[in-house]
C-alpha cells in the first residue's frame, strides 16, 4: 500500500515538473519578444536590452528555469508586465470567477448527462436513445465559442432573458464582501438575496455553455455504462427476487454508471477550474480563462506559465483525489479489503 | 382434449396432487429484425409440490428460456407469444411488472448459473439479502438481517453474524451459490427453478451445492425445476424428466424410465453420450452427429429427424410433426415411432 502511494506521488511529481519545464521551454521557442512588446515599438534598441536584462532573459535557459522555480517555492510567480501587478494577485483576483463557473458548469453537465442518459436507458425507447445519441454527437462537435455568440444573439439580445456580456453582475453593482471570492456564495453569506439573483443569471448562460461538450462526453460514457450493467446477471438475480424495474435501477445498475462517471467527471473539473478561454472571452467573464487568453496574446511570460503550472498541479491533485474516492467507494479496491 | 390431461399425469410419481404450476402450450418468440426465433414451442407440463423435475437437453435447446418465460423474465427482444403458465390457478402470462414481481422470488424462487456474476459487487450480502427479504415480508431490516443470518447458516455459511457484513468479491464461487440458493429460498418459494446451479463450479463444490439443494427440498417440500445438461444430475437428484430439443418437449417420463427404457431416439442419443470413465476410450468421445436444427427456419417434419437414426430416411419424420404419444409405462414420446422404440427395450 505504501509503496503504491509512494509511486503515486512520484508520477505526480514527475507530472508537475514535466508540465512546469514544457511550459517553460514553449514560451521561449515561440517568436516574438517580451521585452520588445512591453517597451514598445517606440523604444530604442538599448532600452528593450536593459529591460531585458532587468527580465532576467539575458540569462540562458538553465538559468531562467531555475531562478523561476525558485520563485514558484518560495510562492512567487512572477510579474504580469501586461497588466503590472503579481501573477499572484491577478491569480487571486481572477481565480474565484472561474471558479464559480466551473463548478456550476460541472454541476450542470454531470446533472444533465446522468438525468438524459438515465432517462433514455431506464425508458428502454429506441426513439429516447437516438435522441441521446444525436444530442450528444451534436454537442460534441459543435464550437462552444460559436454557440456562446449564438446564445447570446439569441438569449441576450433576441430575448433579453439572460445578461449580456457584461462579467459578472450587472453594471452598477457593487460585488458583496470578499469572504469566498464566488459572488454568489457572498451575497448570499452577506444577506442580499438580489444581489445572489443576479450573480446566478449571469452564471447560467455562460455555465451552461460550457456544460455542452462535457455534457456530450459524461452523456456518453453514462449511458454505455448503464446499458452494459443492465445485462450484468445480478440485475437479473435481484428482480428475479422480485424487485421491480425502478428499485433494480435504482439500487443496482446506476451506481455503477456513477461510479464510472466519476474518474472521467473529476478531470473535466479540472479542466474547467482553468477556465475556458474562448467562452470567457466572449462572454466577457473576468476569469483565468479570459485572462490566459490575454496573456498569450501579449506574450505576457509569468501569467501563461503560472496557469499551465496550475493545470498540471489541479489536474494531478483531482486525478488523485478521484483515486483516493474511487477506491473508497467501490468495495473491491477499498484499502483493507480482505 | 385427453391427450393433454394425460400428457400431465406423465411422469410423475404424485399424479394425485394437486400441481402448483401448470404450463400449457407455452410458446416463446424472439422478434429479430427479419427473422423469428422460436425458443420454446409449445411445451405443456406440470410440476406438483414436492416433485423434482429436470429439464434437459443441449444447449440452445430452449430449457433456459422456457425457465425465464414462466417468471416472465425473458429478456427482449423475447417474449411469451402464446400459451398459460399457472401457479396454483393463477395466470401468470400477461401481468404487469408490479404483479409478476410480486411473485418472483416470493411464489417461485429462481437460482442462476453464473454465481460469481450473480452478486451486485458494490453491495454486502447483508444489504442485498434484506433487500431480497423485504421485498416481500413487512420485516425490520433488524428481523430481516436475524432472517438472513438463519438462511446462510442453513446453506453452510459459517459466522454468518460477520459474513453478512461482506462483499461478494470476498465469497468464492461455491459460497456465492449458497448465498443465492440461501436468498431463492428466503421467502419460502413454493417453486424452485435452478438453472444450471453447478456449472459454473468446480466438481467438488458441484456435489456439495447439489446436496444442499437436495437437502432444502426435502425439508421445505418444494417443487424443484433442474435445468441441466448433466444426466448424473439429473438421476441424483430428480424424478422425473421434460428432454428439450428444438425448443419442444420431446419426452416426458421418470427418471426410472428414462435411464431404462427412452422412448424418443434423441433421448437415446443423449444417454449414449454419457462419458464412462472405465469405458470410454481415448479420443472417442460420443457424440450426437449433425447440430440442432435453425431456430428461426419453420420445420413442417421431426425436428431431429436430420440426426436421427431412426428417422432420417422415413418420409413421415421429415413431413409430419409427431403428436404426443402416450405409453403404457405413462412417458409421453413426440415421436412416430416412439411405440417400436418402447416395444424393442421390453
Amino acid at each position: 500500500m505504501l509503496s503504491t502511494i509512494l509511486r503515486r506521488v512520484g508520477i505526480s511529481l514527475a507530472t508537475i515538473f514535466g508540465a512546469s519545464v514544457f511550459a517553460f521551454i514553449l514560451l521561449r521557442v515561440v517568436p516574438g519578444d517580451p521585452a520588445r512588446a512591453i517597451a514598445g515599438d517606440m523604444a530604442t534598441e538599448d532600452a528593450v536590452a536593459a529591460l531585458r536584462a532587468d527580465m532576467g532573459l539575458d540569462q540562458n535557459l538553465f538559468v531562467q528555469y531555475w531562478r523561476y522555480m525558485r520563485a514558484v517555492f518560495t510562492g512567487d510567480l512572477g510579474f504580469s508586465y501586461s497588466t503590472g501587478g503579481t501573477v499572484n494577485s491577478l491569480l487571486g483576483d481572477r481565480l474565484p470567477a472561474t471558479i464559480e463557473l466551473g463548478v456550476l458548469a460541472v454541476i450542470f453537465a454531470i446533472g444533465t448527462a446522468v438525468l438524459f442518459a438515465s432517462l433514455a436507458v431506464y425508458s428502454n425507447s429506441r426513439w429516447a436513445d437516438r435522441l441521446l445519441r444525436t444530442a450528444s454527437s451534436l454537442a460534441m462537435g459543435s464550437p462552444p465559442f460559436w454557440i456562446a455568440l449564438l446564445a447570446l444573439m439569441v438569449f441576450a439580445v433576441q430575448f433579453g432573458v439572460f445578461p449580456g456580456p457584461e462579467g459578472r453582475l450587472s453594471p452598477g453593482l457593487v460585488p458583496p464582501a470578499d469572504i469566498t471570492g464566488l459572488y454568489s456564495v457572498d451575497a448570499l453569506l452577506a444577506g442580499n438575496i438580489p444581489l445572489m439573483f443576479n450573480a446566478l443569471w449571469h452564471l447560467v448562460l455562460p455555465a451552461a455553455i460550457i456544460s455542452i461538450g462535457p455534457f456530450a462526453f459524461l452523456s456518453r460514457l453514462y449511458r454505455s455504462q448503464l446499458r452494459s450493467t443492465r445485462r450484468e446477471t445480478f440485475v437479473m438475480v435481484a428482480r428475479s427476487h422480485g424487485l421491480t424495474k425502478f428499485p433494480v435501477f435504482n439500487r443496482h445498475i446506476a451506481p455503477h454508471g456513477l461510479l464510472s462517471i466519476l474518474p472521467a467527471g473529476s478531470l473535466l473539473f479540472a479542466d474547467l477550474l482553468t477556465g475556458s478561454l474562448l467562452v470567457e472571452k466572449v462572454f466577457g467573464w473576468p476569469g483565468i480563462g479570459s485572462m490566459t487568453a490575454d496573456a498569450i496574446i501579449q506574450k505576457d511570460f509569468a501569467v501563461v506559465q503560472a496557469v499551465l503550472l496550475l493545470a498540471a498541479v489541479l489536474y494531478v491533485v483531482v486525478s488523485l483525489l478521484a483515486d483516493v474516492i474511487l477506491t473508497t467507494v467501490d468495495p473491491r479496491t477499498r484499502v483493507g479489503a480482505r | 382434449m385427453p391427450v393433454n390431461t394425460e400428457v400431465q399425469r406423465a411422469g410423475q410419481e404424485q399424479s394425485t396432487a394437486t400441481p402448483v404450476l401448470e404450463i400449457n402450450n407455452l410458446c416463446t418468440n424472439f422478434e429479430l429484425p427479419g427473422s423469428t426465433v422460436q425458443a420454446v414451442r409449445d411445451v405443456s407440463f406440470t410440476l406438483c409440490p414436492g416433485q423434482r423435475l429436470a429439464v434437459v437437453g443441449e444447449s440452445g435447446s430452449g430449457k433456459s428460456a422456457m425457465a425465464m418465460s414462466l417468471v416472465g423474465l425473458i429478456p427482449p427482444p423475447g417474449k411469451v407469444a402464446s400459451g398459460s403458465v399457472k401457479l396454483r390457478g393463477k395466470e401468470l402470462v400477461g401481468l404487469g411488472d408490479k404483479e409478476i414481481s410480486a411473485i418472483r422470488g416470493k411464489d417461485i424462487g429462481l437460482v442462476f448459473q453464473d454465481p460469481m456474476a450473480g452478486l451486485d459487487p458494490l453491495k454486502t450480502i447483508g444489504s442485498q439479502f434484506v433487500e431480497t427479504i423485504r421485498v416481500h415480508q413487512n420485516l425490520s431490516v433488524r428481523q430481516a438481517k436475524e432472517l438472513a443470518c438463519e438462511l446462510l447458516a442453513e446453506v453452510g455459511v459459517n459466522d454468518p453474524r460477520r459474513r453478512i457484513e461482506d462483499y461478494p468479491h470476498q465469497y468464492s464461487g461455491g459460497m456465492r451459490q449458497r448465498v443465492l440458493i440461501a436468498m431463492a429460498i428466503a421467502n419460502d418459494p413454493a417453486v424452485v427453478i435452478a438453472d444450471e446451479p453447478t456449472t459454473a463450479l468446480d466438481v467438488t463444490t458441484q456435489a456439495q451445492v447439489l446436496e444442499l439443494l437436495e437437502r432444502i427440498c426435502d425439508e421445505r417440500g418444494n417443487a424443484l425445476m433442474m435445468i441441466t445438461h448433466n444426466l448424473g444430475i439429473v438421476r441424483q437428484l430428480c424424478d422425473s424428466v421434460n428432454v428439450m430439443y428444438a425448443g419442444r418437449v420431446v419426452e416426458q417420463t421418470s427418471v426410472n424410465a428414462l435411464f431404462n427404457e427412452p422412448t424418443h431416439p434423441y433421448t437415446k442419443a443423449l444417454l449414449d453420450c454419457m462419458i464412462d470413465p472405465y469405458t470410454t476410450v481415448r479420443g472417442q468421445l460420443p457424440a450426437i452427429p449433425g447440430s440442432p436444427p435453425d431456430l428461426a427456419a419453420a420445420q413442417p417434419g421431426c425436428a431431429f429427424a436430420e440426426r436421427c437414426p431412426l428417422g432420417s430416411a422415413e418420409k413421415i419424420c421429415h413431413e409430419q410433426r409427431p403428436e404426443a404419444v402416450v405409453l403404457a409405462s405413462g412417458a409421453v414420446s413426440r415421436c412416430h415411432f416412439a411405440h417400436e422404440l418402447e416395444g424393442a427395450q421390453s
